[in-house]
């Protein structure tokens, strides 16, 4: 299988680094080699996070700006902070609720890249608590990266303690608004 | 959130975890550690392995870095495999039994961790521990991916014990957070041991003449070392057909990424990883040098090899400026490098469109800053009400976050808070300066260095506040106990110390506790502190401000208050700078300020920062 580059982004509490160890540990169980750079520590508290996924042969943790196949935000603001990461031709994947800034979308074109908007905060509300929109967004970017919906489900499970049943439900959701 | 999946195909370690592994699969039987960005996980993987294992190892969170070394040295004189994990600024504050355990020697394998910043992420400095224990006269492994790193850490104690030298593993933040599928480990066994420490006057009691041939039978390891290296699969040279002008040799994180970059720009350059850039196989590294007009070198934070070059005119990196002298290499500065020394086309950066419009948008900063709820926010904000005009010394740890509250104006090193605010108090006297000095440290670094500190402050006649910010635990690391906690986190038996006990007993006569969730109680107790240490009767005033830190206790917040910010809110930004808690956000349009509730905790911390008392708790009736 061809390697995939993906940049996940969001702020500290929204549940980044979960996210990224979600879509990793399914390629890892689908037997893809995994690569990830998490951030730790400083950043984490409330800033930007920022984790870095390869899938592939690659060794090296790091991203090069312009070299990202894909773009996960939790949060718009740092979704737009991220940018740069992709390149061209590339797919971009928010959550958010509001459409985005006017400016962007004729530069995305310009560029070739695919921007997909998912209001995975307000679909984690319908099902009860706002705090699985990361898992709502796994579902979505699950399919962009060639995952397959059951190494997914296999992933939660074995990393998700707490409500198994609602991360499910977050999970199809995501799955289902990505087909 | 459990890191390991259960299936057999693979699994998911993270370097530090790797390197736990790559320990324990090599017979570990002690583990210490004082956590530090991004060294933290490497004990607790220890510790996760010990458990799920079952196995027999002693570990423990030091109360520092020297005290975790020493204990690990004294194992591994007992003829017990060691280990002992930090980050590169620990490293200084163990330095002092570094240099003389090069020396003395070991028995049992022992490894030193000490996990370096480029950067630096979360650090002071970006110093190269490579370098220190080129001082030392240590040898040093360089891993480059988790899967090395676990084969290093084994490597490591290997060497150490056929040498009898302690030895340095060396990896870099971007290592430490790596997460890689590596293959599972065979099921671990352990032998039972004949080990016990037998006395040598010579060695372990050496006077400063027998130090003398110590050092001598030090020189003689490291030559043999080196000797050793030469023809090393450590240290090993990728072939590239292509010979060119140019070489490169690279350790660490770097190697990696200067192969990936290489093969984006379609180009073969023969490339040798150096994997002991001490001692540095330099008959190898001259021989490469040799068959090219020009050789770079890649490395992480500083030159310790290049350093180490006995020849350097074609030599391009750190030091000659080919390399910036400081930060990180990382894709897109190696990319820049290699690609004005390749003659090759592009730029580091992403795609200009995208570059310029992320620099057009105007974001939010997305610096870090205290989690929502924190009690530390509280503290700042309730010191910058009642003495505004005050020096703040801060100290490390999340708290010192608090110079986004502009509440901590200094911070240097561990424990240096209690000591720079006697330094200030001694300074001002002089001058005449009336500021008022209050101090802030947290439980851990308190423990850490703060008492000799506290104690000199006490005893040279000092004057000022001291904010102990105690949440029970050491919280920036993600979570370990300190010595003031019941639970040693994988440690057998650990009784808690009094901090109390420990402040009374260096002398300090105004000693309260308070709450930083009652604001106002910290306020009163605040302006007593500040008479007691204005007073030229009193001392250093003390405040022990507990409560639990809301990320790792999330339960502590009992009373649930629910605010809302109301419509008459003009999003004037005042509380968004006063207060900064990361639920209170600005809409994008700059037009009010709204809570997000997915991080929004319900403390009701920030009911006083709107001074217009826009911030109300929400009515659950409406
Ligand atoms: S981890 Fe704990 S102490 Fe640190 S900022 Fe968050 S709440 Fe505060
Ligand atoms: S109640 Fe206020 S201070 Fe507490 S988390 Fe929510 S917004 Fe922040």
């Amino acid at each position: 299988m061809s390697s995939v580059n993906a940049v996940l982004a969001g702020r500290g509490g929204q549940g980044v680094l979960l996210l990224t160890r979600l879509l990793a540990t399914a390629a890892a169980l689908a037997g893809r080699p995994v690569m990830v750079s998490e951030t730790h520590g400083m950043s984490r508290r409330g800033g930007s996070v920022v984790c870095h996924l390869k899938l592939g042969d690659s060794r090296s943790p790091l991203i090069r700006r312009g070299t990202a196949d894909c773009l996960v935000g939790l949060d718009l603001h740092e979704t737009l902070r991220n940018l740069p990461f992709l390149r061209r031709g590339a797919v971009l994947l928010t959550n958010s609720e509001q459409p985005l800034p006017a400016e962007v979308e004729p530069v995305l074109h310009l560029v070739d890249i695919r921007a997909h908007r998912l209001p995975a905060s307000q679909m984690a509300d319908a099902l009860g608590s706002r705090a699985v929109a990361n898992v709502v967004m796994a579902g979505f970017a699950g399919r962009h990266l060639s995952l397959e919906a059951e190494s997914l489900s296999q992933a939660l499970e074995n990393l998700v303690r707490g409500n198994l049943h609602l991360n499910r439900q977050a999970l199809e959701a995501g799955l289902a608004a990505g087909q | 959130m459990s890191n390991r999946p259960a299936d057999e195909r693979g699994q998911l370690l993270m370097g530090n975890q790797a390197i736990a592994l790559g320990l324990v699969e090599a017979g570990l039987r002690v583990g210490t550690a004082y956590p530090g960005t991004p060294s933290s996980e490497i004990l607790a993987g220890i510790n996760a392995l010990k458990k799920e294992l079952g196995l027999a190892i002693h570990t423990e969170w030091s109360v520092n870095e020297k005290i975790a070394l020493e204990v690990a040295l004294a194992a591994s004189w007992t003829g017990l495999r060691a280990a002992v994990a930090m980050k590169q600024v620990g490293l200084n504050v163990a330095s002092d039994p570094l240099f003389s355990a090069a020396y003395t020697g070991v028995v049992a394998g022992l490894v030193i961790i000490s996990a370096d910043d480029p950067g630096p992420h979360s650090s002071q400095t970006e110093q190269d521990s490579r370098l220190l224990a080129l001082t030392a006269k240590i040898p040093v492994l360089d891993p480059s991916t988790p899967e090395e790193a676990r084969q290093m850490a084994a490597i490591a104690l290997e060497l150490s014990e056929r040498y009898r030298l302690p030895v340095l593993l060396r990896p870099t933040t971007r290592l430490c957070h790596a997460v890689q599928s590596l293959a599972r480990p065979a099921p671990i066994q352990q032998h039972p041991l004949k080990a016990r420490f037998e006395k040598d006057k010579k060695r372990w009691i050496a006077t400063p003449r027998l130090r003398y041939l110590l050092h001598c039978e030090l020189n003689d390891k490291l030559a043999r070392l080196e000797a050793e290296f030469e023809t090393s699969p450590l240290n090993e040279e990728l072939a590239a057909e292509a010979p060119g002008g140019l070489g490169i040799i690279a350790s660490g994180v770097a190697f990696e990424t200067a192969r990936e970059v290489l093969d984006e720009l379609g180009r073969k350059v023969p490339l040798l990883k150096i994997g002991t850039p001490h001692p540095l196989p330099r008959e190898k590294v001259s021989r490469f040098i040799e068959r090219f007009d020009q050789v770079l070198v890649l490395e992480e934070p500083d030159a310790c090899i290049e350093l180490q070059l006995p020849r350097r005119n074609h030599v391009r990196g750190r030091l000659d400026g080919t390399v910036p002298g400081a930060g990180e290499l990382t894709a897109e500065v190696v990319y820049e490098i290699l690609a004005r020394l390749l003659q090759a086309p592009g730029t580091g950066s992403g795609l200009p469109e995208l570059e310029s419009l992320a620099s057009q948008l105007s974001l939010p900063p997305g610096g870090p800053r205290l989690c929502p709820g924190c009690a530390h926010r509280s503290a700042f904000f309730v010191m910058r009400k009642v003495l505004h005009r005050a020096i703040f010394p801060g100290d490390i740890g999340c708290y010192t976050l608090g110079t986004n509250l502009r509440a901590v104006d200094t911070f240097l090193d561990m424990g240096a808070s209690i000591t720079m605010a006697s330094g200030f108090f001694h300074a001002n006297q002089a001058l005449g300066d009336p500021r008022p000095i209050v101090a802030t440290i947290g439980d851990s670094t308190f423990l850490h260095s703060g008492i000799p500190a506290l104690i000199n402050a006490v005893h040279t006649g000092a004057r000022f506040v001291l904010l102990i910010l105690d949440n029970a635990t050491t919280a920036m690391t993600g979570f370990q106990p300190t010595a003031a906690t019941e639970s040693a986190d994988g440690t057998a038996s650990a009784r808690a110390v009094s901090i109390e006990q420990l402040v009374r007993a260096c002398g300090v006569e105004f000693l309260e506790r308070a709450d930083p969730y009652d604001q106002d109680g910290l306020a009163r107790l605040l302006l007593r502190a500040h008479e007691h240490a204005s007073s030229s009767q009193g001392g250093v005033a003390v405040l022990l401000a507990e409560r639990p830190c809301v990320l790792y206790e999330p339960d502590s917040v009992t009373v649930k208050v629910k605010v809302e910010v109301t419509s008459q809110c003009d999003g004037c930004r005042y509380c968004l700078e006063a207060f900064e808690c990361p639920a209170l956000v600005l809409r994008p349009d700059g037009s009010r300020v709204d809570i997000d509730e997915t991080l929004c905790i319900d403390c009701g911390q920030c009911l006083d920062a709107c001074y217009k008392g826009f911030i109300v708790v929400k009515d659950s009736t409406a």
